[in-house]
């Protein structure tokens, strides 16, 4: 078996950001308006909800993905899908790993804000479809921590992806299972350099996400 | 009377300090054994080390790892002796003086499995590398371990055989890089054809829903060897027992066992012993 080219590491590496940022993209989309609607509604069965998000926050990402599994093999319930290793079941358990952070997160946020806060907003007359956009300003910070945790989450997952994913070659081979696979195989230095690859992406992306969250304090 | 409480407490948390590492020492274990996946996870192993520490006392610590990792686990001296499947593998680490001795214990065949419906025809292939050779020529999925154990030693063996080159890649050819149990299953969900050993086929055939559609063949013969690493690298007291492991192997009651294995929950033996 011969090392990784560089253009293997291209490959994979550009997989992998195309897998995480579109479970990021997704999660977002679907996690902020419910986190911030969990946030400011008061409704029957909110505490029940709220527990289930935190208990999602902490769910194991090896567990998550042996769901998707069962829920995507060809017996499955959803096995007509096709979905098993292929991107499409990785994008798929990456945002059952990062929904619960973006929501719980975006929860905590708007939950930190004043309580006199919508009453100020009011009495300013400020017209309804203002307010959600001046809530999002607000608590714009804690929306930056949430997409860092929830990318952090998933960029560096591996129980996952490699369950529902199969580290195929070409296909669904990302970083975290081809480290995986070289350090199995024996192969330390390979493992190494894939692993710088992963810190030196997960650092750059941070970086710039914290420059944003910086700028936006002051 | 706080200050006594905190000596109670200091003591307890001694006390359990000192009976955890006495644990973990002990579980550190006497021998380092570093075997291949399919003898795992078969089960074949456990039930054979259960009986090595009754009868010896030492308590070997298992590392499964594709037949690759295992040599060079041997080739690095991060292993006490051990228990793989590439003969070619094993022999060059013998000459390299990482390695004592290579003795052969048991052995099996690899199998070529794929969907019952057979689209390749490797059911009617004259030999394994004529079975390879039409599934290449159909190009039906072919899952590949792809991670350098012995079996993948052995299907790039099958590839050049049948005058393929062994990085060939079809279209629908799948490299997985992982270990069998895996590879099996994800050919179960391509219902792509799969090269695995009989042992760990039998334990995940009725869930994939693969058949076996190969015959024995002198080019699938599967052969287990126990590998000493060199004494010189080891404390004295593991290099006894390395020797004591493969004593044992070789023993009359031991390979009977061996003979017996899987009988139960397969119907058939999964391994054939060398020495009985």
């Amino acid at each position: 078996m011969d090392p990784p080219s560089a253009a293997m590491l291209v490959e994979i590496t550009a997989r992998t950001l195309v897998v995480c940022l579109t479970a990021l993209a997704i999660s977002l989309a679907v996690g902020l308006p419910i986190g911030i609607a969990l946030g400011r509604r008061h409704f029957r069965g909110r505490v029940a909800a709220v527990s289930l998000i935190n208990t999602g926050m902490g769910a194991p990402p090896v567990v998550v993905g042996l769901i998707v599994y069962l829920a995507l093999q060809r017996n499955g319930p959803f096995g007509a899908l096709s979905w098993l290793y292929s991107l499409e079941a990785m994008v798929l358990a990456q945002v059952v790993i990062a929904l619960p952070l973006v929501v719980g997160i975006t929860l905590a946020a708007v939950g930190s804000l004043d309580e006199d806060w919508e009453l100020q907003v009011r009495t300013l007359g400020v017209p309804k479809r203002w307010r959600l956009w001046l809530l999002v300003r607000e608590i714009r910070l804690g929306l930056l921590a949430a997409v860092i945790t929830a990318l952090g989450g998933i960029l560096s997952e591996v129980g996952a992806v490699m369950a529902v994913g199969g580290n195929l070659d070409g296909e669904t081979r990302v970083l975290t299972t081809a480290i995986l696979m070289h350090t199995q195989m024996g192969q330390l230095e390979d493992a190494l350099a894939l692993g710088a690859i992963l810190l030196g992406l997960m650092l750059m992306l941070a970086g710039l996400l914290t420059v944003v969250q910086q700028s936006g304090r002051s | 009377m706080t200050r006594l409480r905190f000596l109670y407490l200091l003591i307890a948390v001694a006390l359990a300090v000192f009976a955890c590492s006495d644990r973990a020492e002990e579980e550190e274990g006497d021998l380092l054994l570093v075997t291949t996946t399919s003898v795992r996870d078969t089960g074949l192993l456990g039930a054979l080390l259960t009986v090595f520490e009754e009868q010896t006392g030492i308590r070997a610590q298992v590392i499964a790892v594709g037949s690759g990792a295992a040599l060079r686990m041997g080739r690095d001296g991060n292993a006490d002796v051990l228990l793989t499947h590439a003969p070619e593998g094993e022999q060059k680490l013998v000459a390299s003086g990482a390695a004592v001795s290579r003795t052969p214990i048991m052995e099996n065949y690899f199998v070529i499995a794929g969907p019952p419906e057979d689209p390749a025809g490797v059911r009617n292939a004259s030999s394994p590398a004529d079975a390879i050779r039409r599934i290449a020529d159909s190009n039906a999925p072919f899952a590949s371990r792809g991670d350098d154990s012995g079996t993948h030693r052995r299907e790039v063996a099958l590839f050049k055989e049948a005058g393929l080159d062994p990085d060939a890649r079809w279209s629908s050819f799948l490299s997985s890089g992982t270990g069998m149990g895996q590879t099996l299953e994800i050919a179960g969900e391509k219902r792509a054809y799969v090269l695995s050993d009989i042992g760990t086929f039998l334990a995940f055939r009725e869930r994939i829903e693969l058949e076996s559609l190969s015959k024995p063949a002198p080019s699938l013969r599967n052969v287990y060897s126990v590998l000493r690493v060199n004494p010189d690298w080891l404390d004295p007291e593991r290099a006894e027992s390395a020797k004591q492991f493969e004593a044992f192997m070789l023993a009359l009651e031991t390979q009977r066992m061996i003979a017996d294995f899987g009988r139960e929950r397969f119907g058939r033996p999964l391994f054939q012993p060398l020495h009985l």
